[in-house]
């Protein structure tokens, strides 16, 4: 997906559909642009009426009248160059946050069992590749625009001067995309035969870091170290082979912009000597001509130049359109959780019940179909079955985190759809089977923003002495993968989330996995508290200590309910 | 600015010939593109004026148009040396750059070291690494150019129009200049530091949404977490713009200083022109050398914008590579007769701030050629108890003692050939099956591959290796290509191969079948007879493959 692939026409019209809604703002930042530019042959006019008037009577213009002309059409350039870069920029931060906040927004309601776009890659995409679009409409989108009207527009100001000038302009201007476009390819090819390599570069540095401790404790501290200058070094000679054949294409065209203009320098200085008597209409040029000619040359060249220098913000663009078009597809296609995760008033406690529910464990998984069921309050019933017969589905479903495809699931009369998601959602204690918790400190881990008393919560599953071993205690900020508590602790952890939300039904899935008889014990002893305080259970297990914990069992057949 | 130079003088030390190099072409090309503006102008006018006064014979234009073209050229080709150069040296710079983080990261206290290892540790530091790339290209090399570029100019004004151009034009340069970019520098600070922080927290508020959306969703808490994110975009966006503004009104700035520096050699210079002192031609040099100069700030100008961002960079680089050598004594010390291969006296581990001791206190000898079991309920502190005799991490109070001397007393290189651990999540490299293994093995006999698949045989993954390429097995970032179960027995090859006198193992066993987990064990054993072993395990299976078995309880 994050191939850099030749920009495919599907790549262009995401990116253009991308750009769409401030594209009028581009295109008017690039016609303010394109005027300043094009002012500049206004200022050259004046000098060359000046540098004339120095040179032969009559003196057409005094040079203190054309120096504060000059000075002043400066002043309004400058004012058009700022305008249009502020919209361009504006515009282009924007187009960014815009991207960034719908990316969220949708990732974040995503139907719990989508698999297709991972934490790392969401946070890659909405960090540092989205931000990649910003130089592409800050820059390329206007130098594009200017490229387009101000070569032409000299050109045509050119011609009643000297066809031999707008010659050289239609030689030099055509050969400069051919030769970069020939340059381009290879240099395309090169950067992606060496792609992978290059990249790695910070992950040849990232790979030892991770490993630090194991390179330690194997001895190869000093020798990692030595083998990693030598990657770097084989990396560093990659990059300049790749880096020769890119800069190769700058230098093509810096070298036809030098040479148009050299050669208009030439022409201009041989005409006035007398030398070249041809190229111009009806006579030699005058010196005022000749100066104006030599001044426009180089701006002919500019938006190509500055075209060029963007180049490099297109093509990353373009492969960012293609991942975000790509990231959202998949966003669409696994659908959302159920509700909006607002905080809401619980129901009173009630029946929760399901029938002819259809579910599919993972989006392109087959269905599954599940028997009635139900959980009366108070209730301790253990879910089991064949890994595989959709425990863990089945839970998700009940607390509205995965949309089924057929069947209703009700909390009393009340159905489970998106509006009763969050009332129903907030009478569930929800432990997963792979605890986690945000990156905050550990009480608002907990709390997550909940009011409630924590240190009661605490003490009902034991944790207290889990808060007593960190460091900062309450405080401790957690994240990435719980650093800091083992896995029994990180369950008990949840048991305490869930004492604290003061839930009427609580859902577990898989409590005592992976963990050694005598923390299992307690984890179990945590969830019985909570039924003594009222609390309905659900516990997805097949450890026969919680299934004897309970009071009935749902036995789940594999294959689904026939 | 302190950390800046430093990182500066860091990068540009190890390759100061090759930026001299990148930094004495970077002048010629400046120099030259004034040249060339200056030159046609002054050919063209003097071309009019010749041809006027009917003297266009007389005129040589040979040396002149061949100078235009020359430098045309000339440039192109120096723009192309110039580029090659400096990214060579750059490159080379942050290789060695890089180096010294790792050399610094190396040093760390391993509890420090372990805080680095998390996904966004590292993508905090390869990004601050990469924001520190255009130090050198955009900010020391362009200003030391610049400087040179305008002396060059300063003088060829003085001499080729009048002096009063020459002082103008440099005043107006310089003193807007420094007046421009300083202002630039100090005020993109600020917004430039908090672009980059929202942005790492856009990047750790995208994961967390994503990875705890389900308990968030139930604890109504999804719709909060979200809006925490969107603020974070909104602050990004906001600093964003803050930057832009400042580029804008900076560029526009430095715009109107090279239109005034033009205006004023345009207007001194034919003042002088038309008093008769110079000629319409030499003038024409100051108005177009003025105007070229522009060039001399506008790179300089795009560096400086980042400066804020490579402070914080740089300060943070700079630490790691600061990082002071790890006290390691120098002699191992003198071996006692009769002492046990290892020996703890109670030994108590107590995490900093911590209201309870990880373990502890604890006494145990280990033999030669014994197994040790240690069980113990999560969260009792088994990990830490080998970290700590491992020398990882110091023990609170008590004394570890080895062949008889205190763990601290031995020598970095000796302990580790003398005990060996392999943690529970252990860590492989990109690279071949044969490059893991013989980062494990001394120097001189890196090779020996009999060796290696001695190894491989312990701990059944041979087999499956034969199945593969053999030693020649490729391994992605952080050994991905191997399951769960097989990287963890590559891990326990690896230390293996070491026969150190004694080999500690965090959960051998987890995830691997009971038949595989069985065979690992004898296998390990019987590949080192000798040594000491030390393993946890949950398994009850594991208990009977062990001598004698240590219970701590919390």
């Amino acid at each position: 997906m994050t191939k850099t692939d030749s920009p495919t026409s599907s790549a262009k019209a995401e990116l253009a559909r991308l750009v769409a809604p401030v594209a009028g703002r581009l295109r008017l930042a690039g016609l303010l642009a394109a005027v300043s530019e094009l002012l500049w042959a206004a200022q050259a006019a004046l000098v060359a009426l000046a540098v004339g008037g120095l040179l032969e009577a009559p003196v057409l213009l005094p040079i203190w009248e054309a120096s504060a002309g000059f000075l002043a059409l400066m002043a309004l350039r400058t004012g058009l160059d700022a305008a249009a870069q502020g919209l361009a920029s504006r515009a282009a931060t924007r187009l960014v946050a815009t991207e960034r906040q719908a990316l969220l927004r949708a990732a974040a309601r995503l139907d719990a069992r989508a698999s297709g776009l991972t934490p790392a890659e969401l946070a890659a995409l909405a960090g540092e590749k989205l931000a990649l679009l910003g130089p592409f409409a800050a820059r390329y989108s206007p130098a594009m625009m200017r490229s387009r009207i101000v070569p032409l527009a000299l050109i045509a100001i050119t011609l009643p001067f000297s066809w031999i000038a707008v010659l050289i302009f239609l030689i030099a201007l055509p050969l400069i995309p051919i030769f970069m476009a020939l340059i381009g390819i290879a240099a395309q090819e090169a950067s992606e035969r060496q792609m992978v390599q290059i990249g790695s570069l910070n992950g040849a540095l990232v790979d030892r870091i991770a490993a630090v401790t194991d390179l330690r404790l194997i001895g190869a501290e000093t020798r990692a170290g030595a083998e990693l200058a030598n990657v770097f070094e084989r990396l560093r000679a990659r990059t300049m082979k790749v880096l020769a054949v890119a800069f190769l294409s700058s230098t093509v065209l810096e070298l036809f912009s030098a040479l148009g203009v050299a050669l208009v320098a030439i022409y201009v200085g041989f005409n006035l000597l007398g030398e070249i008597p041809w190229g111009s209409w009806g006579g030699p040029l005058s010196p005022e001509a000749g100066i104006f000619l030599l001044m426009i040359a180089p701006t002919v060249f500019q938006p190509m130049r500055d075209l060029s220098a963007a180049w490099h913000d297109r093509a990353s663009a373009l492969a960012v359109a293609t991942e975000l078009s790509a990231a959202k597809e998949t966003l669409a296609r696994e659908g959302t959780l159920l509700g909006y995760g607002t905080p809401a008033t619980p129901p009173a406690p009630a029946v929760l019940s399901w029938q002819g529910l259809s579910l599919r464990p993972a989006p392109s998984a087959a269905a599954i179909r599940f028997a009635e069921g139900q959980i009366a309050p108070g209730e301790a019933v253990a879910l089991s079955g064949p890994s595989g017969a959709g425990k863990t589905t089945l839970l998700a479903a009940l607390a509205g985190l995965i949309r089924p495809d057929a069947g209703v699931i009700r909390w009393g009369e009340t159905a489970l759809d998106d509006e009763s998601a969050d009332a129903l959602r907030a009478a569930m204690g929800w432990l997963p089977q792979a605890p986690q918790f945000i990156a905050a400190p550990l009480a608002e881990a907990i709390t997550l923003g909940r009011d409630g008393d924590l240190a009661a919560a605490l003490k009902a599953a034991q944790a207290e002495d889990v808060i007593a071993a960190l460091p900062e205690g309450l405080a401790t900020p957690l994240g990435d993968i719980g650093g800091g508590v083992s896995g029994g602790e990180a369950r008990r952890l949840m048991l305490a989330r869930a004492h604290h939300a003061r839930a009427s039904l609580i859902l577990a899935d898989e409590p005592t996995a992976d963990l050694d008889a005598e923390t299992a014990q307690a984890v179990i002893a945590g969830l019985m508290a909570l039924r003594a305080k009222g609390a309905a259970l659900l516990i997805a297990s097949h450890d026969p200590t919680v299934i004897a914990a309970c009071d009935r069992v749902i036995t789940l057949e594999p294959g689904g309910h026939p | 600015m302190k950390a800046l130079l430093a990182v500066a003088r860091l990068i540009s030390e190890t390759e100061r010939m090759a930026f001299v190099r990148g930094l004495v072409l970077s002048i010629v090309v400046m120099v030259m593109g004034a040249a060339l503006l200056g030159l046609s102008g002054w050919f063209v006018t003097a071309a009019a004026a010749a041809g006027i006064g009917g003297i266009g014979i007389a005129f040589d234009f040979f040396r002149p148009s061949a100078g235009v073209r020359f430098l045309a050229l000339g440039r192109a080709a120096g723009r192309y040396g110039e580029r090659m150069l400096s990214h060579d040296a750059t490159l080379r710079a942050l290789a060695r750059l890089r180096g010294a983080v790792h050399a610094g990261i190396t040093r760390l206290p391993h509890e420090v070291q372990a805080r680095l290892r998390g996904a966004e540790a590292l993508n905090r530091l390869t990004a601050d690494i990469d924001a520190l790339d255009g130090l050198m290209l955009r900010l020391v090399l362009p200003f030391f150019a610049a400087c040179a570029t305008q002396a060059a100019a300063f003088v060829a004004l003085w001499f080729l129009v009048t002096p009063a151009t020459a002082v103008a034009v440099l005043a107006i340069y310089a003193l807007g200049g420094i007046a421009i970019l300083t202002l630039t520098a100090l005020t993109a600070h600020a917004p430039a530091a908090a672009a980059e922080t929202s942005l790492q927290a856009i990047r750790a508020a995208s994961l967390d949404l994503m990875r705890n959306r389900a308990d968030l969703a139930v604890a109504g808490a999804l719709e909060r977490q979200t809006d925490g994110a969107l603020a974070a975009v909104r602050a990004e966006e906001a600093a964003r713009q803050r930057l832009d503004m400042i580029d804008q009104w900076s560029g526009a700035a430095l715009a109107l200083a090279s239109g005034l520096a033009a205006t004023a050699a345009l207007l001194i210079g034919g003042r002088a022109a038309e008093a008769g002192q110079i000629s319409p031609a030499e003038a024409a040099i100051g108005f177009f050398v003025a105007l070229a100069l522009a060039e001399t700030l506008t790179t300089l100008r795009r560096g400086l914008a980042e400066w804020g961002r490579m402070q914080g960079a740089a300060t943070r680089v700079l630490a790691l590579v600061d990082t002071p050598a790890r006290r390691t004594p120098k002699a191992a010390p003198a071996p006692r007769a009769g002492a046990a291969l290892l020996e703890t006296r109670a030994l108590v581990h107590c995490r900093a701030g911590a209201a309870r001791a990880s373990f502890g206190p604890l006494s145990f000898t280990l033999a030669p050629g014994e197994t040790l079991l240690i069980t113990g309920p999560s969260g009792a502190g088994k990990s830490t108890l080998l970290s700590t005799l491992a020398g990882l991490i110091a023990p609170s109070s008590g004394e570890i003692l080895l062949s008889g001397a205190p763990l601290e007393d031995w020598p970095e290189d000796r302990l580790r050939a003398k005990l060996t651990l392999v943690p529970q999540r252990s860590a492989l490299l990109s690279g071949t099956i044969a490059e893991n293994l013989a980062l494990a093995l001394p120097p001189e006999r890196a090779e020996d591959e009999e060796r290696m698949w001695q190894a491989l045989e312990a701990v059944h993954l041979a087999g499956v290796l034969h199945a593969r390429e053999g030693l020649q097995t490729l391994l992605g970032p952080q050994g991905v290509g191997l399951s769960g179960g097989q990287a963890k027995r590559l891990a326990l090859a690896r230390a293996a191969l070491r026969r150190p006198p004694i080999l500690m193992l965090d959960e051998p066993t987890e995830g691997l079948d009971a038949a595989t987990a069985h065979g690992t064990l004898t296998g390990l054993r019987k590949l080192l007879p000798e040594a000491g072993i030390i393993f946890v395990s949950h398994r009850h299976a594991d208990a009977a493959l062990a001598d004698r078995c240590l219970t701590i309880s919390v």
